[in-house]
């Protein structure tokens, strides 16, 4: 077999590196200033697919380590509870993990179906999560269920080009 | 998974005990981070100063294209009614020259007063401005990030406002971006004065498009009132427009506010020396 050259080690860590790349630009995308009116307290929870996508296809790329430190980002950065996102990814990496024999070969509408379950149970958690830490209590669960609802029919669309990209950027590796 | 010979077993086995191991202990992580996060605020914020003045040159770059969008359908827009609109305006534009001079003629009146009174005026304000290139917090907060930090003068407490009006205060000051809290936020809480007659009351966010009114005998308030801050605990300085009061319903009095949060694009954060109520008392920083 031939030792990889340097270009070529390089371009595998590259490829290696795209869901975590791609997981942190969702994340961002989510943050960019809309100025559509009503959006932003409904902000689908973009992070939370990229999270889901890759524990289903790449398991091996998006570790628990990976999983908390995106959520710890998130915390930072959107002034929530530090450690609340980093919990709700956790669990939903460990959830896809547990169940991998079910996720296995499945049509993206059976993926998209279970996410109903999964994207349900994060929201929830993060909700009683943030409400039992942060110092203004439980916040109204109307925004949290709306963003919910719009995170779960955006879904295929997100899973859609982490698909693309997939297949495009990351070929065989 | 089950390898074709025991050895790769066993490592499998090893494999997954090891990963059950490290989700464990993110775990127990993630929730003695919720117990530091509620103790060691200080250190929480110097983190979260960090990161955001880490991304902000990113979301910086990423924002200029949603907000290209928007000023390219509002341009769209306001050309449709272009004739409407020149019409109000210049019909507005009367109506203000005429306050102008009664301005001008009262600004006189007030110096002569307050030369006869040998009034000490108050310190000016000193003004940054800023782009907002995030809308953080989602369903759970109402904050926004700005492109202006230490770096700049901007520090913890500061007012930050559009023309329009209040927008909020810098809860957060990085290096070169701070956080802002929004006066719709739930943890906000605002001195203010209602209607001409100024009764006190505060404005308290609540997640929402409107914040209610709270303290507020509601007799004392009509849809169309104006709010303005009073100044009281020094956190804001008197006479900052915030909005109207838009209805007045069993004991609830809503407040339309003059800058709505997805219409943020540049803002001021004005330095008006104010001690404030958000900065750290300088004692109970160190245990």
């Amino acid at each position: 077999m031939m030792q990889p050259t340097l270009l070529q080690s390089f371009d595998l860590s590259a490829r290696k590196a795209l869901p975590a790349a791609l997981t942190l630009m969702l994340m961002l995308f989510a943050l960019t200033p809309t100025n559509v009116p009503g959006l932003s307290p409904v902000m689908p929870m973009f992070a939370l697919m990229s999270v889901y996508f890759w524990a289903i296809y790449r398991p091996d790329l998006m570790g628990y380590g990976a999983a908390f430190s995106f959520g710890l980002l998130e915390d930072l950065l959107t002034a929530t509870p530090i450690g609340s996102s980093a919990l709700v990814f956790l669990l939903t990496q460990w959830v896809v993990l547990r169940q991998q024999k079910f996720f296995n070969a499945k049509p993206f509408v059976v993926t998209w179906f279970a996410f109903i379950f999964v994207a349900a149970g994060a929201a929830f958690i993060r909700w009683v999560a943030v409400g039992l830490v942060a110092d203004s209590g439980f916040t109204p669960i109307a925004p949290m269920f709306a963003s919910y609802l719009i995170t779960v029919a955006v879904y295929p669309l997100v899973g859609w080009l982490l698909a693309k990209a997939q297949v495009k950027l990351m070929g065989q590796v | 998974m089950r390898g074709p010979t025991g050895q790769i077993s066993r490592l499998g086995t090893l494999k997954s005990l090891l990963q059950r191991f490290a989700f464990l202990s993110l775990i127990g992580v993630t929730f003695a981070l919720m117990l530091i996060g509620k103790a060691d605020t200080v250190l929480v914020e110097r983190a979260r100063s960090a990161v955001t003045d880490a991304v902000t040159p990113i979301l910086r770059v990423m924002s200029e294209p949603a907000s290209m969008i928007a000023q390219t359908i509002n341009n769209v827009r306001e050309l449709a009614s272009i004739r409407e609109q020149n019409a109000e305006l210049r019909e507005a534009n009367g109506r203000l020259l005429q306050w102008q001079s009664l301005a001008q003629r009262l600004e006189a009146e007030n110096k002569s007063l307050r030369s006869l009174l040998a009034l000490v005026p108050e310190p000016g304000a000193q003004f940054v401005t800023a782009r907002v290139v995030g809308d953080v917090g989602g369903a759970f907060a109402q904050s926004v990030l700005i492109t202006a930090g230490q770096s700049s003068g901007v520090k913890k407490g500061q007012v930050v406002m559009t023309g329009e009006g209040l927008v909020g205060r810098v809860t957060q000051a990085g290096n070169a971006s701070s956080r802002v809290l929004l006066i719709s936020d739930i943890n906000s809480r605002i001195p203010v004065l209602v209607g001409e007659a100024g009764n006190r009351a505060i404005l308290a966010g609540d997640n929402g498009a409107r914040p209610k009114l709270l303290y507020l005998n509601q007799s004392a308030a009509a849809p169309g009132d104006k709010v303005v801050t009073s100044g009281d605990a020094e956190a804001f300085p008197p006479g900052i427009p915030i909005g109207q009061v838009a209805e007045v319903e069993d004991g609830n009095v809503a407040v339309e506010l003059f800058v709505a949060r997805d219409k943020l694009q540049y803002v001021r954060v004005a330095d008006y020396g104010l001690a404030g109520f958000l900065l750290d008392p300088p004692a109970a920083q160190q245990p």
